[in-house]
């Protein structure tokens, strides 16, 4: 799908320069970044260091007060969050963001959302013509339900499944859009081991086998060590320090950060 | 026992797409429809014009506005204005010589021109202010109604309706109105039950429910929610001219004043937000409750022996509407589609009580 051209960027998003300020807290002061094509790039930090307000910032939630977004090659700074996600981006919240009501396979058919041209006059002719786009669509969202093993969940609703399954049919219904960029918000919290071990492989097979470029915020080191290409760790705002997972957790601000802060 | 899904095998994406999955309410579909398509044959006149005839229109206006209430999300407290620039609309277009079958679009496409350039503006506010913002065009259509004469036809003016005719036939008789109704309810109908399963109603209930993150899946809520406004009030404008043609014979302001408006939010509410067969069950009871209370009313006052005054009996509807609405937002947000949902389930699993499904 991406044929690539002449002068091809060399990262898939560069973040430069990004403040966010709410009121008088300076939520994001400087920050710069960049995530090369099919890396599993980690951000850490101790809570209330900005990494939430970072993916805001980049998925156009909250627009950087300064600095820019350059999502493949485009400046993308400021832009509505709906247009962002036609680009190829994706995410998942850290407080889940499913739709209550609707049925697990139809909160991951909603990813399709922008490979799909659902409109009143399709809905009205349905049998002519939103028939045969919402099979093959959904014959797509088989083949993450398969991938993702929530086939005994589809037809449940979305809220009356654990809070582990909920963070799978997330992942789903960002999969499904079939990203070039997925941002995932604490996929694991309040994980048990073995759940978490399964995200971690359904992170790495995302990589693997669909080539989606990951970019990934968790509290459980062990996991961020362990799947991160490269990393970056903040604290208040401000980057502490960048590069190999190693090189990050045992630099000495990072340590200082998260052993007198309130983590 | 009737519902079983036992040795229903889906094969097909498709199959499990069916509106009616289950034999059983296949059938109960397939009778109703008989019913509905004989009752003219089978009912007298008067029945058919005070019963049938209603409950069909105002199915159909409940239908159309759950796709706003029920759907988008977005209240609205002047329906019956929709409705009534539909109706004006197709009556002054027929009597400038436009055959019925375009009039009845122009008045859809007239209220929802209306609608949507309204929708414009109110969308930019939410909650109170978006329902404050839908009484205004109540009163702002009640006013231009009464006070300009060309659309209104001036103070105490009632325009006759012309009389509709499909494709050169001209519709004379109660049957051939009934049937007109009728038909526009079930093309109504079958788009809804349509929108439930297709990308379209799963982006209108994704913005309802949690607007951001319908965003970040690529949704415009904007777009979405004003697409609503626009079919709903198309849909509302037609229903609205095939009312005054077919029940009325005629417009009038009050056909669609505010307390019409009142009347139609109940049956939705009433019915089920976001429910097909609750819109049908909204406008059937909405319509026959307020006839049961005021003879019960009057019984009593005839047994026990008070006086009870017309202005009084004039007010019972309103009183119980806005009763009913009460109570069903507190007891049973999801109507009286949720309570025959839940009789359905337990047949569904019978005998199995401690499975939900
Ligand atoms: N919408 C907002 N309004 C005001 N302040 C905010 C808002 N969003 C975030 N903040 C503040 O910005 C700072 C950074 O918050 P953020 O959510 O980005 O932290 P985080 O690193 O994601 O923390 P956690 O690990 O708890 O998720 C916090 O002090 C927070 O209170
Ligand atoms: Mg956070």
């Amino acid at each position: 799908m991406n044929i690539s051209k002449s002068a091809e960027p060399p990262k898939l998003l560069s973040c430069e320069q990004i403040d966010r300020s709410f009121g008088g807290l300076k939520a994001l002061n400087g920050v710069s970044l960049s995530v090369s094509r099919g890396e599993i790039f980690g951000l850490v930090g101790p809570n209330g260091s900005g990494k939430t307000t970072m993916v805001n910032a980049i998925t156009g939630f909250y627009p950087p007060d300064a600095g820019k977004v350059i999502f493949n090659g485009r400046d993308i700074t400021g832009i509505k969050p709906y247009l962002i996600a036609r680009l190829g981006v994706a995410r998942t919240f850290q407080n889940l963001a499913l739709f209550k009501g609707m049925s697990v396979l139809d909160n991951i058919l909603l990813g399709r959302h922008v490979h799909m041209k659902p409109g009143v006059l399709s809905t009205a002719l349905y049998w002519w013509m939103a028939r045969k786009e919402e099979v093959a669509n959904r014959q797509f969202v088989e083949e993450i339900i398969d991938f993702l093993q929530l086939q005994s969940a589809r037809d449940e609703p979305v809220e009356t499944i654990p809070i582990g399954l909920q963070k799978r049919v997330e992942l789903a219904r960002a999969l499904v859009a079939e990203p070039t960029f997925l941002i995932l918000d604490e996929p694991m919290a309040g994980m048990n081991q073995e759940e978490k071990e399964y995200m971690a492989r359904f992170i790495l097979d995302a990589r693997d086998e669909m080539g989606v470029t990951v970019f990934l915020i968790e509290h459980h080191m062990d996991v961020v060590t362990g799947i991160c290409d490269r990393m970056i760790a903040l604290s208040y705002g401000e980057m502490l320090a960048e590069g190999s997972p190693k090189e990050v957790i045992t630099h000495p601000r990072v340590i200082e950060a998260y052993l007198g802060g309130s983590h | 026992m009737f519902y079983r899904q036992a040795a229903i095998r889906h094969t097909s994406y498709d199959q499990t797409k069916k509106l009616y999955p289950i034999p059983f309410d296949k059938w109960l579909v397939v009778a109703v429809l008989l019913v509905a398509l004989l009752a003219p044959f089978m009912m007298s006149g008067l029945y058919l014009n005070s019963y049938l005839l209603p409950w069909v229109i105002w199915s159909t206006a409940a239908l159309s506005l759950n796709l706003l209430m029920g759907y988008a999300g977005q209240i609205h407290l002047g329906y019956a204005a929709v409705m009534a620039i539909g109706a004006y609309s197709s009556v002054h277009a027929m009597r400038l010589g436009v055959p019925f079958e375009f009039a009845l679009i122009l008045g859809g496409a007239t209220a929802m021109i209306i609608g949507v350039g309204f929708g414009f503006t109110a969308l930019r506010v939410k909650g109170l202010y978006l329902a404050i913002s839908t009484l205004a065009v109540q009163y702002l259509v009640d006013w231009v109604l009464t006070h300009v004469p060309a659309i209104g036809g001036g103070t105490q003016a009632t325009l006759q309706t012309p009389t509709p005719a499909l494709l050169g036939f001209e519709i004379t008789t109660d049957i051939g109105r009934y049937y007109l109704a009728f038909g526009w309810c079930a093309l109504v109908t079958i788009f809804m039950l349509n929108v439930k399963r297709t990308g379209l109603g799963r982006a209108l209930i994704a913005v309802r429910e949690k607007d951001y993150a319908a965003s970040v899946l690529g949704v415009n809520s904007y777009y979405y929610k004003l697409i609503a406004f626009a079919v709903s009030s198309f849909f509302g404008g037609v229903t609205g001219a095939i009312l005054a043609f077919t029940f009325f014979g005629a417009v009038t302001p009050e056909q669609y004043s505010i307390d019409i408006s009142i009347q139609i939010l109940a049956m939705v509410v009433v019915g089920g937000l976001g429910s097909v067969l609750g819109s049908f069950f909204g406008a059937g009871f909405i319509l026959l409750a307020p006839l049961f209370l005021n003879n019960m009313v009057t019984g009593m006052a005839e047994a026990y022996d008070f006086g009870v005054s017309r202005s009084i009996l004039s007010h019972i509807p309103l009183i119980l509407y806005g009763g009913l609405i009460m109570l069903f937002l507190l007891f049973e947000p999801l109507g009286l589609a949720k309570i025959y949902d839940n009789i359905r389930k337990y047949f569904l699993v019978w005998p199995f009580g401690f499975s939900r499904r």
